[in-house]
């Protein structure tokens, strides 16, 4: 979990040097809110836009691809724990284990 | 403020807020919010989606070490998840249809809330195990903790009140971008009546998985800027690392003394804000 945590930490880090290589001088965090775009829904997505050459702008995307895994650690950590109940046959805490999770996923593909 | 710069600020704010946060037992994220707001003048909700990240990294990290100690009850935590993951998700429902001025004015009145509820640190004593509520007994949820010599056994009281109370600190986690941890040590300390110890342990768990039922609906909405997110997430969670570090050599009395007023100082201002009157 510690070993989850710092790598997403290390992407974000590299993302964030490398967005601002590309776009100093400019006011990141923008101060008038506008939403973001679209495909940051996406992981599948981000990942191709990350690597696509040349569009200075899309750099976020190796950012957001770290928030995303941190973002996953409690996600996996409820499914190791069910996976755990269920292994050691304790079938109320695995219900209950499978009901966060659920609400989890649901969550993220409202 | 333009560039690098800019992000370096926000970066070491957000390491002083988590590190704050560690030493004085508030999250890193009911701090961040409204520096951001105040001293930055971002968009509180950019600034709540941020913190919302790095409530999640500090908690991945902490309950973890809780974790292996063995404080933590995961039966209790997950069982509580339930409602407070339901409570997260109407609250990131009900925040982004919400007004910002009024997102404001809530998030100040928490954050008093929890100013007094940290001042009031008076925990009931922890019923026996046989004394536990049926609903704990039948749910299995009392356990016991790691002590010198043999484990000591605790029960668990007042298991309804307590999931209710749960329901409404995941609502002001998902409407706040906050971890609202003070709220569910409340559920858990002062209603349920479990040891400290488990109850703070449990609840790290508890805010990381709360916090992941909100986020993606603040995703949807745009409220993730990855350039902001990315230095006030490292920030705090360095700031988080390095005050439990320092943890048993600061002077935290004191600390919390000061902090405290800080802090309800920042409460009232954000409120001001709300109300669109400026002050200071």
């Amino acid at each position: 979990m510690v070993a989850g945590t710092l790598l997403a930490a290390a992407i974000i880090a590299a993302g964030l040097v490398w967005y601002l290589t590309a776009h100093s001088g400019e006011l990141p965090g923008d101060h008038l809110f506008r939403g973001e775009p679209k495909y940051f829904e996406n992981p599948v997505q981000m990942l191709r836009r990350t690597f696509e050459p040349g569009v200075a702008g899309e750099r976020r995307s190796l950012v957001m691809i770290g928030i995303f895994l941190l973002l996953l650690n409690p996600l996996v950590r409820v499914f190791l724990a069910g996976v755990g109940y269920l292994m050691e046959g304790d079938r109320l805490y695995a219900v209950i284990s499978a009901i966060v999770f659920a609400v989890l996923l649901g969550s993220f593909f409202w | 403020m333009t560039g690098p710069f800019f992000d370096l600020a926000v970066a070491f704010a957000s390491f002083f807020a988590g590190l704050l946060g560690a030493l004085i037992g508030l999250g890193g994220g009911i701090i961040i919010t409204p520096l951001l707001v105040l001293c930055f003048g971002i968009d509180i909700r950019y600034a709540m989606g941020a913190a919302l990240c790095s409530v999640i990294a500090t908690s991945s990290g902490a309950a973890a070490a809780y974790l292996r100690d063995g404080i933590s009850n995961m039966r209790i935590g997950m069982f509580l998840c339930i409602a407070t993951t339901i409570g997260a998700v109407c609250g990131a429902l009900l925040a982004v249809v919400m007004n910002p001025s009024a997102l404001a004015i809530i998030f100040g009145v928490a954050l008093l809330a929890t100013v007094l509820l940290s001042l009031k640190k008076k925990s009931e004593a922890p019923v026996e195990p046989e004394h536990s509520d049926p609903i704990a007994k039948s749910l299995r949820l009392p356990g016991e903790m790691p002590a010198a010599g043999k484990p000591v056994a605790y029960g668990v009281a007042n298991v309804v009140p307590g999931f209710l109370v749960m329901w409404v600190a995941g609502v002001l986690s998902g409407l706040l971008g906050i971890g609202s941890g003070a709220f569910k040590v409340l559920a858990m300390d002062q209603i349920m009546r479990l040891p400290f110890k488990v109850t703070t342990a449990t609840s790290n768990f508890m805010i990381g998985v709360t916090a992941a039922a909100s986020v993606g609906i603040y995703l949807k909405k745009g409220y993730l800027d990855p350039a902001l997110v990315a230095p006030v997430a490292l920030g705090v969670l360095a700031g988080a690392f390095a005050g439990a570090r320092l943890l048993p050599v600061a002077p935290v009395k004191l600390l919390r003394t000061i902090f405290l007023v800080a802090v309800s100082i920042i409460a009232v201002q954000m409120i001001a804000r709300g109300l669109g009157i400026s002050i200071g």
